[in-house]
């Protein structure tokens, strides 16, 4: 499927753009020209040899906010989505496998969490249990669980009521053996879609969260955090936002063009896409000879 | 006749209400739970961080913080059926009074959001289904594509920047009272409810196109094509009564998106609703207060919900007969 998934150019600019979000991250407090907490006498400066993107309203440099914030916004993204991967999921398999009763209060969980009013309950959540990005991440991956229970148990759910389950558990099959071959294989590729979403999403949360100050202390710089900054300047510097919503938007995108490829790339579409393809480079072939 | 109309009506609510009556009553619980879980006590607000601990547990015995965690949650959510959300640690007003204050601005936004939402979303899903496969539809289909992954806080800042600050068209922040007209009320709301809307307003137009491109392929549709009926009256009547389902279906998820949206849109355009309440009472520790704010968001979240069940079981007949 990975190979599959690289023939496709969207795929190709979506990993080749995060590679990059991924080498700012590791490297950008190292990589950043000035220290991103040093101000200067230069406040609100425009974009200059010395100063690529400016300076904030303290005079530090905007660039080295932007790179130093990098790893605080995507790991904790990153780890949103893993908390949520886990709560979601196994719950999500199980549920078509231990039981009504498991199943029936589980979904009455899932419908409570997906009818939350999700950023109130976010803030409420991070700023009463210590207000730190530890307490961000698991509120808000214990509110996005629900897109991977309802992805998960839907996928099991076909794969439990198809002919050759049933064959093998009349076989005798035990529950562990089918969800390890069978399930797995199903439910991978709609899981894998929904991380990719999640981290879209997730790094949007994230966001919004630091640029209310909630789960971080100023001044540690954060993508949202600079935003926040940056709107008590508009009359000043109008475009200032512009920068740290780039960056955000541009990873945003580039997830959700992942999770597009890979649903391109899985299962039958995918099938389609790799014939074709091979078609038509059969055909160029018998036209060259 | 009259009977079963009855009966669908009754089963428009009693359905939902099984969802729903879970759903409120985990939603609550939560809320509670996570009050006590926070260990925050009114003491120290009141006390500072350097009480002595009899002096702590004489405050807590007054709030009853003291019984057992079990009595004073019946308790509490007693006190909610009578809309008492009980009183702010802090300055010790009653939650529920200052909470209608702030709700009115909150709601007013959300709901110009949902106008905007409707009357935009439905223009452009309709619009697609009617050029369906054309250039419009594409363009159509793009656009919302572009809106749908833009996170509200970049566009109410975009917003801020280009209208209030480099065009200076619209006030930028701050709330005007209905009372004092229709015309600054509205200046005032459009910026954060489009800001708010741009979710939306995508997902309606597209579940709205998709619901109407596959109504059309209908039988019944065809039927009332063979009969002679008038384009307008197909579309209206047929098409669009059966096709509207998903798109008013999404509209009940997108709410709670609305109300929670409202935290960021607040803090953006300076309005002083229950979004900027809650904030400023989470990161003081005001356990009461930020409890009254979720109990009212899913209090809102499951009324809507039931009002657009009822709404949906009225309006499609052909989806309830299974035709």
């Amino acid at each position: 499927m990975i190979k599959v998934l690289l023939r496709l150019p969207s795929a190709r600019i979506a990993i080749g753009v995060l590679l990059v979000i991924a080498v700012i991250t590791l490297f950008g407090p190292v990589l950043a020209p000035y220290d991103p907490l040093q101000g200067s006498d230069l406040t609100l400066a425009p974009p200059s040899a010395q100063h690529w993107l400016g300076t904030d309203y303290t005079g530090r440099d905007v660039l080295s906010r932007i790179l130093a914030g990098a790893p605080l916004s995507i790991v904790s993204t990153l780890e949103v989505a893993g908390i949520a991967l886990v709560l979601g999921t196994i719950p999500g398999i199980l549920s078509v496998y231990l039981g009504s009763i498991f199943e029936w209060v589980s979904l009455r969980l899932i419908d409570t969490l997906v009818a939350l009013p999700f950023l109130v309950f976010a803030v409420a959540m991070t700023a009463l249990l210590g207000n730190g990005i530890t307490q961000a991440m698991i509120a808000v991956g214990l509110l996005v669980a629900p897109l991977f229970y309802r992805v998960a148990r839907a996928a099991t759910l076909t794969v439990a009521q198809s002919q050759y389950v049933e064959a093998a558990v009349l076989a005798g099959a035990s529950t562990g053996w089918i969800v390890r071959r069978h399930v797995w294989a199903k439910v991978l590729p709609p899981i894998a879609i929904t991380l990719a979403t999640t981290l879209g999403l997730g790094l949007v949360v994230i966001s919004s969260l630091t640029f209310l100050g909630i789960g971080v202390q100023p001044p540690t710089p954060t993508w949202g955090g600079i935003l926040a900054s940056d709107l008590d300047y508009l009359p000043q510097k109008a475009y200032a936002p512009v920068f740290p919503a780039v960056i955000i938007l541009v990873t945003v995108l580039a997830f959700n063009m992942l999770a597009d490829a890979i649903r391109d790339a899985a299962g039958q579409s995918g099938r389609v896409l790799v014939g074709a393809r091979a078609a038509k480079a059969n055909r160029a072939r018998r036209v060259a000879a | 006749m009259r009977r079963s109309r009855g009966r669908r009506l009754a089963v428009s609510i009693g359905k939902p209400l099984a969802v729903f009556v879970p759903v409120f009553l985990l939603g609550t619980f939560f809320t509670f739970l996570l009050g006590h879980l926070s260990g925050r006590s009114p003491a120290y607000i009141q006390l500072g961080d350097a009480a002595t601990p009899e002096a702590v547990a004489a405050v807590e015995h007054e709030w009853g913080l003291d019984r057992p965690f079990g009595v004073q949650y019946v308790d509490w959510l007693g006190d909610i059926f009578r809309f008492d959300l009980g009183e702010s640690w802090f300055n010790g007003h009653s939650v529920a009074e200052v909470l209608l204050d702030r709700a009115v601005i909150t709601l007013s936004a959300a709901g110009v959001a949902l106008v905007i939402g409707v009357v935009a979303g439905f223009a452009l899903g309709a619009l697609a289904a009617r050029f369906h496969a054309t250039w419009v539809d594409r363009a159509v289909t793009g656009f919302t594509t572009t809106i749908s992954v833009l996170p509200p806080f970049v566009v109410g800042i975009a917003l801020v920047a280009v209208f209030a600050v480099s065009l200076d068209l619209l006030p930028a922040a701050g709330y005007v009272p209905i009372e004092a007209g229709l015309g600054p009320w509205l200046s005032h709301l459009i910026l954060p409810a489009i800001a708010l809307s741009f979710d939306t307003v995508a997902d309606v137009a597209r579940q709205l196109r998709d619901g109407l491109v596959s109504t059309k392929r209908e039988n019944y549709v065809t039927g009332a094509l063979v009969r002679g009926l008038g384009p307008r009256r197909i579309f209206f009547v047929h098409v669009l009564r059966n096709g509207v389902g998903p798109a008013l279906a999404v509209l009940g998820l997108k709410f709670p998106a609305l109300l929670g949206g409202a935290v960021v849109t607040e803090a953006i355009f300076g309005l002083s609703g229950y979004g900027v309440f809650a904030t400023q009472a989470a990161i003081r520790g005001d356990v009461p207060a930020v409890q009254g704010v979720l109990v009212v968001s899913v209090v809102l979240v499951v009324l809507f919900n039931l009002v657009v069940n009822v709404v949906l079981n009225r309006l499609a007949p052909a989806a309830a007969r299974g035709v």
